[in-house]
């Protein structure tokens, strides 16, 4: 079966929460890498992570909308994660994996470059977002683990900006 | 045909198939439309490649003719086979005129209103001043 499931049960929440200590337990995100970047978003966020299936476009759709495709019966829509933030899009393939994620009332499938999965992080290392940044609007802090920095990214506000510029005036 | 099964028409534009609700129709024109300039050609689907039929419906009362490449026939869809766009795209999308998905045969294929369409289409074209009031402008 193609599908993986990702997440682990029990997983804790991971929305950082004030200053680091010690004794906090660690923050889970769930990574992805668009270029040479690495960004996360809460894990909560992800419900599973699946192979793309084909992809049926939409006419005039905006381009971080790169079409839908058909989920156990759902169709749900795929987001361009690097169009949205980098306005570089990302090469979607069928087989490639999509994490489809509940951002508040939306579920849709995000595509990146490439995904990464989940991401343990204690709390002690996250940081504040730097001052600029490309995809600063939508950072919400930084954190680091073994494999190096990771922006952490404010989803939800991030899909909801997406339609608030394609809403028609 | 039970109750809660719809026809639908599918048709070519350009390379995509899409389907219409059969009711919206009045009749399948053919090859030789006898006024092919009054046909709604340009619309948010696209042009057709090769404007060979038109689907006649009614909209307000009066006739439109949208053309299309080619009409592929008639299909019956169980309506647990339809699925409505997913509210995201709907919100995102420029365009009422995509309602949803009839599946055939596992596929999804787009199923447009098309009087809507036709009504999006002529706003679009009133909106854009034509080559002819632009040179005058």
């Amino acid at each position: 079966m193609a599908e993986q499931q990702e997440r682990g049960s029990g997983a804790p929440d991971p929305a950082p929460r004030g200053p680091a200590s010690g004794s906090e337990p660690d923050v889970w995100y769930f990574a992805v890498r668009l270029g040479d970047g690495r960004y996360a978003f809460a894990a909560s966020l992800v419900t599973e992570v699946v192979r793309l299936g084909p992809l049926t476009r939409l006419p005039a759709a905006p381009p971080f909308l790169p079409g839908v495709f058909t989920h156990r019966g759902e169709i749900l829509p795929v987001l361009d994660l690097g169009e949205l933030l980098l306005r570089r899009p990302v090469a979607t393939r069928p087989g490639g994996r999509v994490a489809i994620v509940h951002a508040d009332p939306w579920r849709v499938a995000v595509v990146a470059d490439e995904i990464e999965g989940l991401a343990q992080v204690p709390r002690r290392r996250i940081g504040p977002p730097p001052a600029a940044q490309q995809a600063g609007e939508f950072l919400q802090a930084v954190v680091a683990d073994d494999l190096g920095d990771i922006g952490v990214l404010d989803l939800p506000r991030l899909v909801a900006a997406a339609r608030a510029r394609s809403v028609p005036a | 045909m039970s109750l809660g099964d719809l026809q639908v028409l599918l048709f070519q534009l350009g390379a995509r198939v899409f389907a219409a609700r059969a009711s919206d129709l009045r009749r399948v024109a053919g090859s030789l439309l006898e006024r092919p300039e009054d046909g709604v050609a340009e619309t948010v689907l696209g042009s057709p490649w090769n404007p060979r039929r038109g689907l006649v419906v009614d909209v307000g009362g009066e006739e439109r003719t949208v053309l299309v490449d080619g009409v592929l026939g008639l299909r019956v869809v169980p309506e647990p086979d339809f699925e409505a766009l997913p509210a995201f795209a709907r919100e995102v999308l420029p365009t009422a005129a995509l309602t949803g998905f009839a599946m055939l045969d596992g596929i999804p294929t787009l199923v447009v209103d098309l009087p809507t369409l036709v009504r999006e289409g002529e706003r679009h074209r009133s909106a854009v001043p034509s080559e002819e009031e632009s040179r005058h402008a």
